[in-house]
């Protein structure tokens, strides 16, 4: 493969350097994305709606519901504009931030460093591990088993470099939504589905009697503090989110979210919130 | 399967409107309908730069018109979507950018049907109507273009029906038209894939076999019409 | 988008990402390869069925091209990924996710799709043989096979080259769609290798650029065969 700029000619490369010049300033800092929410009176809200419970199109009522879908609700709120909710593409999460076409991105994102460098992130809304679904008559009962196997996940987040870390050699095959890769688990066409542990339990739960064939491998394969995600440089707005969820925690409302979504009485049964919303430090 | 149509017929046909952005079989057809209104014009005139002797025309709207028929759709699509907004400046929402993404595809292969058309009118005409002292432009305007659009008629019908499946790409950057929801369903519902998949199926085939029906329909009126046409005296 | 907004193309060109970007390219060449040599003698079947005087064959064929060319491919891909495999018996079912379904699937649905179009080009060349040929050819006894293997099919072989190109693009092209069942060939690397890199510019142009390489080989020897062996009029 050879460098683009070397063999095509001079018109390309002015071509080249005016997408470069166009950019750049499209992404020159904003005066102020917060004064510009308000402004607009609206808080445009970017999610997956594929990713049951954290956001989802509940089909009889064909509206967009879930546990971030509420987090963004009340942000909004705290703002004091109405919101607006986007369906966006897993792989197409940061540069709908990025391009300006969402305001904040609530849609299972990840907190990772790596990430970091190139948007910013709100406090840590979600403590999740990543956790492989394999089917009971594989036999599979550990994640070194899954060595030569295949597995599948969704394209564009970070299972598929997670299971790379952890599992060697490891045939990972992606699909454009989690609930498509599930599929390809239930047809037989993998031995695994990576995907993050509430997904997974809800995705269990949902597969009702059928779900004796399948089993959670405890080990985790990452841990993954999830966060609204922001756009660099807008210290007020990352300040007015964090405060909005700030109150949240300590109102209880955030707990009250945590059960309404995922607590006893719901499909996913978690007895207790592992987590607190209370930092956006992370260790990876 | 009466189920299936009872629960989600509704989402399929039009997706989350009014809870939300129109979508299903009605976003389809508007993109279709609206791609191919846009990208006539935009054929039309890459057409006329392509057959223009001024340089600076016909070797951008060549190079253009190779570039984009050898991307494939997907890659087009990607591209307006990920880089066309900051190209232009100004945010774009998925309709639009999947409308951008059709037009300029559409475009050029509507150019290359109009400059086909349009060569396909005997040069004898070009010459009668400028030796007749009608000027470049006018000759275009009123006598080459109204016979190329005669045989161009079925060519763009049958482009439209193209434009149409096209809109199921669309899927992939996440904009929720028919296929997008179809794919939801299977995975909400899990154990009837052939059902679900199979009325997406049935449901592009009765919109574009209708169309291509109307473009067969056409070529015969076109053909029929030529027959009629006044023969010269002498 | 990159870090500094400065683009290195080092980054995609060296390294895993290469590798994968290579990986890639080397299926969506053996998806078309493959694919091509499954659809040619398809299509000259199918072609021959709707030509053929038995009312049933026609008829055959006829309904097989206007079910696969009115439907997206991205459809057929769907279909015949999530859908098809649950109708086989368990071994058949076995036997496919064993040998690397996805790329079994995305050719099956490539072949069946690009065979449609070419039976039509292939249909249309033959007749664009004048009857008169056929006529003398069974005048002289041969029966309605032999006279076109022998006689018809090559005459047809010169106006059919350049059609039967154009598709051979389209597929090459089309192998893209393959990306939304999992296979993984160029697209869908180049999207694998963006998620990692951040650097969409980048990946995407290299991947364009090896899509148009190949294009403007393919068209290059569509040219080369139109002036080598032009068709000849009677």
């Amino acid at each position: 493969m050879v460098y683009v700029a070397r063999f095509t000619p001079v018109s390309w490369q002015a071509a080249g350097f005016c997408l470069v010049a166009a950019l750049a300033m499209a992404t020159a800092v904003r005066a102020d994305q917060l004064a510009d929410i308000r402004l607009k009176g609206e808080l445009v809200c970017g999610v997956l709606a594929t990713d049951e419970p954290m956001s989802f199109v509940d089909p009889q009522t064909r509206t967009i519901i879930g546990y971030e879908v509420d987090l963004c609700q009340a942000v909004a709120r705290k703002l004091g504009v109405a919101l607006s909710v986007k369906q966006i593409a897993v792989a197409a999460r940061i540069p709908e931030l990025q391009q300006g076409r969402v305001d904040i991105l609530a849609a299972s994102l990840t907190h990772t460093r790596e990430r970091e460098s190139v948007i910013a992130f709100s406090l840590t809304t979600f403590v999740t591990g990543q956790k492989v679904m394999v089917r009971r008559d594989s036999g599979i009962t550990s994640l070194a088993q899954l060595a030569g196997k295949r597995v599948v996940t969704v394209r564009g987040g970070t299972q598929e470099a997670n299971l790379h870390k952890v599992v060697s050699p490891v045939d990972v095959v992606t699909f454009e939504t989690a609930p498509q890769a599930l599929i390809a688990l239930q047809q037989h066409k993998a031995a695994g589905f990576i995907n993050d542990e509430m997904s997974l339990r809800n995705a269990y739960a949902k597969l009702g009697p059928a779900n004796q064939d399948y089993l959670i491998l405890p080990q985790n394969v990452s841990v993954e503090p999830l966060a609204l995600g922001l756009r660099k440089n807008e210290p007020t707005l990352k300040a007015a989110v964090d405060a909005a969820l700030r109150e949240l925690e300590a109102s209880g409302e955030a707990e009250k979210l945590f059960v309404k979504w995922l607590g006893p009485n719901t499909r996913l049964r978690y007895q207790t919130r592992p987590f607190r919303i209370d930092s956006d430090r992370v260790a990876n | 399967m009466t189920e299936l149509i009872r629960n989600y017929g509704v989402y399929f046909l039009i997706g989350q409107f009014p809870h939300g952005p129109l979508g299903g079989l009605a976003l389809t057809m508007l993109l279709g309908v609206a791609a191919v209104l846009l990208a006539l014009p935009l054929g039309v005139l890459l057409a006329l730069a392509r057959i223009s002797r001024r340089r600076l025309l016909h070797w951008p709207a060549t190079a253009v018109v190779y570039v984009v028929r050898g991307t494939p759709a997907l890659m087009v699509i990607f591209w307006a979507y990920f880089f066309l907004p900051a190209l232009i400046g100004h945010k774009m929402g998925q309709v639009t950018t999947m409308l951008a993404a059709l037009v300029i595809f559409n475009g050029t292969y509507f150019a290359e049907v109009v400059r086909a058309g349009i060569q396909g009118v005997g040069r004898g005409q070009m010459e009668a109507a400028r030796a007749l002292g009608l000027s470049h432009a006018k000759t275009l305007r009123w006598i080459v273009f109204p016979q190329a659009l005669r045989n161009m008629l079925p060519s763009l019908v049958n482009q439209f029906v193209a434009t149409l499946k096209e809109t199921s790409l669309a899927s992939i950057i996440g904009l929720q038209e028919v296929s997008f929801i179809a794919s939801q369903v299977n995975s909400q519902v899990v154990v009837h894939p052939v059902a679900i998949y199979g009325a997406l199926a049935l449901t592009f085939f009765a919109l574009c076999f209708g169309l291509s029906r109307l473009a067969h329909v056409l070529e015969k009126r076109v053909a029929v019409q030529r027959l009629e046409l006044p023969q010269a005296d002498g | 988008m990159s870090i500094t907004g400065q683009f290195d193309f080092s980054v995609v060109t060296t390294g895993a990402y290469r590798s994968w970007l290579v990986s890639g390219l080397g299926l969506s060449l053996q998806l078309t390869a493959i694919s091509l040599a499954l659809s040619l003698p398809a299509a000259a079947t199918v072609a021959l069925m709707r030509l053929s005087g038995i009312r049933a064959l026609r008829g055959l064929g006829t309904v097989y091209v206007e079910a696969v060319r009115n439907v997206p491919l991205l459809v057929h891909m769907m279909f015949w990924y999530f859908a098809m495999p649950e109708l086989l018996p368990q071994s058949a079912r076995n036997w496919l996710y064993e040998h690397d379904a996805e790329s079994v699937c995305a050719v099956i649905a490539l072949t069946l799709y690009t065979c449609a179009y070419m039976a039509e080009d292939i249909r249309s060349g033959v007749r664009a043989v004048p009857v008169t040929q056929l006529e003398a050819a069974r005048a002289l006894g041969f029966g309605f096979l032999s006279s076109m293997r022998r006689v018809i099919l090559p005459q047809a072989l010169r106006i059919v080259v350049p059609p039967l190109v154009s598709q051979t693009l389209n597929l090459w092209k089309n192998t893209s769609i393959a990306t939304v069942i999992g296979t993984a060939e160029l697209m869908y690397q180049a999207q694998r290798v963006e998620t990692d890199s951040f650097r969409g510019v980048e990946t995407f142009g290299v991947a364009t650029l090896a899509y148009l390489s190949v294009s403007l080989m393919i068209t290059a020897f569509a040219t080369w065969f139109h002036h080598r062996f032009p068709a000849r009029s009677p």
